[in-house]
């Protein structure tokens, strides 16, 4: 009788488990404060940079705002120091660097809606 | 007959816009006006520091007491170096203060024989997402007589912001006096510009004849 009642909760419990909703990793996106950035023919050296980085998934640059947002690709982890290193190679000053619970394209249509 | 020399060089109106790109990448010129054309390259080899080349030609009005009574040519063909001497990176704006020499032979066409020529450039710029200004001097000499000199100012604006993905047009007004020889010459040009990324055109016009810049980085 023990051993039919650990069975059943067994497996009870695994079907809780696995009925149990898989949250899905929240998309996590750097969101970098730039100085310096006013325009696209200037500001593509960062998206030139940024790009190379085996890391960096969708990317966002937002010219009126002095942001420029990353999305880590799948699995990937996004290194800050590094942003910051290839954002100032590439000639222009960090401020501020902010993890956003956002995807890169949320963060798009964020900004488009306030203008 | 001289032989040809390094020395510093003509600086044309590309350089103007924007001398150089970021570490690691190329920039071509293509400048193109009815009294001068030009080509030109350079690549930054420091976030600071560009070297390229040049070739172009120009032509100026004869000389006072020169014997010639149509236009005088000049063929060129040059090294450059862009320095970057400061950059501002403001909140809301960027400024740059900007070195450019080149080295090169020219050859005078009313002569034969290559000649050593030599030029340098102090270049500033001021932008924010909406208004533009810059201004320029740049001296340059010769073997034989051949001196130009030029002073520029420029200033403009965005007729709107847009997004980093789309092409933004400028409105631009230059003044420039040129000085060859003993000669001045004042011209204002206004000019449109488009941004696009890693495109830049420039389209002016004044009653001497229409001016195109092409810029691209990469």
């Amino acid at each position: 009788m023990k051993s039919i009642r650990f069975h059943v909760l067994a497996l009870v419990t695994s079907i809780g488990l696995v009925a149990s909703p898989v949250h899905a990793q929240e998309a996590t996106t750097a969101k970098v404060s730039v100085n310096g950035m006013v325009c696209s023919f200037c500001a593509q050296s960062i998206e030139k940079r940024l790009s190379a980085m085996p890391e960096t998934g969708p990317l966002y640059i937002n010219l009126s705002n002095k942001v420029v947002a990353v999305q880590p690709k799948a699995g990937k982890t996004l290194d800050m120091d590094k942003l910051r290193h290839e954002i100032k190679e590439a000639g222009y000053e960090v401020t501020a660097v902010e993890m956003v619970p956002k995807t890169v394209a949320e963060l798009r249509a964020e900004y488009r809606a306030k203008k | 007959m001289p032989s040809a020399a390094l020395v510093a060089g003509l600086v044309s109106a590309t350089a103007y816009a924007l001398p150089m790109g970021s570490q690691g990448t190329w920039m071509i010129m293509g400048d193109f006006t009815r009294d001068g054309q030009e080509i030109a390259a350079n690549h930054a080899v420091t976030r600071q520091d560009a070297f390229g080349g040049a070739l172009g030609r120009w032509e100026e009005e004869p000389h006072s007491g020169a014997p010639h009574s149509h236009a005088l040519r000049r063929d060129f063909a040059a090294i450059t170096y862009t320095r970057q001497l400061h950059r501002w990176n403001l909140p809301h704006a960027q400024a740059n203060l900007w070195l450019v020499g080149m080295a090169g032979a020219v050859r005078p066409r009313e002569r034969s024989g290559d000649e050593a020529m030599g030029s340098l450039a102090l270049l500033a710029d001021y932008e924010t997402t909406r208004v533009y200004a810059a201004g320029g001097l740049k001296g340059m000499r010769a073997e034989g007589n051949i001196r130009h000199d030029t002073a520029y100012a420029r200033a403009g604006f965005s007729f709107y912001e847009v997004e980093y993905e789309e092409t933004q047009p400028w409105l631009i007004l230059e003044a420039k006096r040129e000085r060859y020889g003993n000669a001045t010459k004042d011209s204002v040009m206004p000019m449109l510009r488009f941004i696009n990324r890693r495109y830049f055109l420039e389209l002016g016009g004044n009653r001497d004849g229409a001016m195109l810049n092409l810029m691209l980085v990469y």
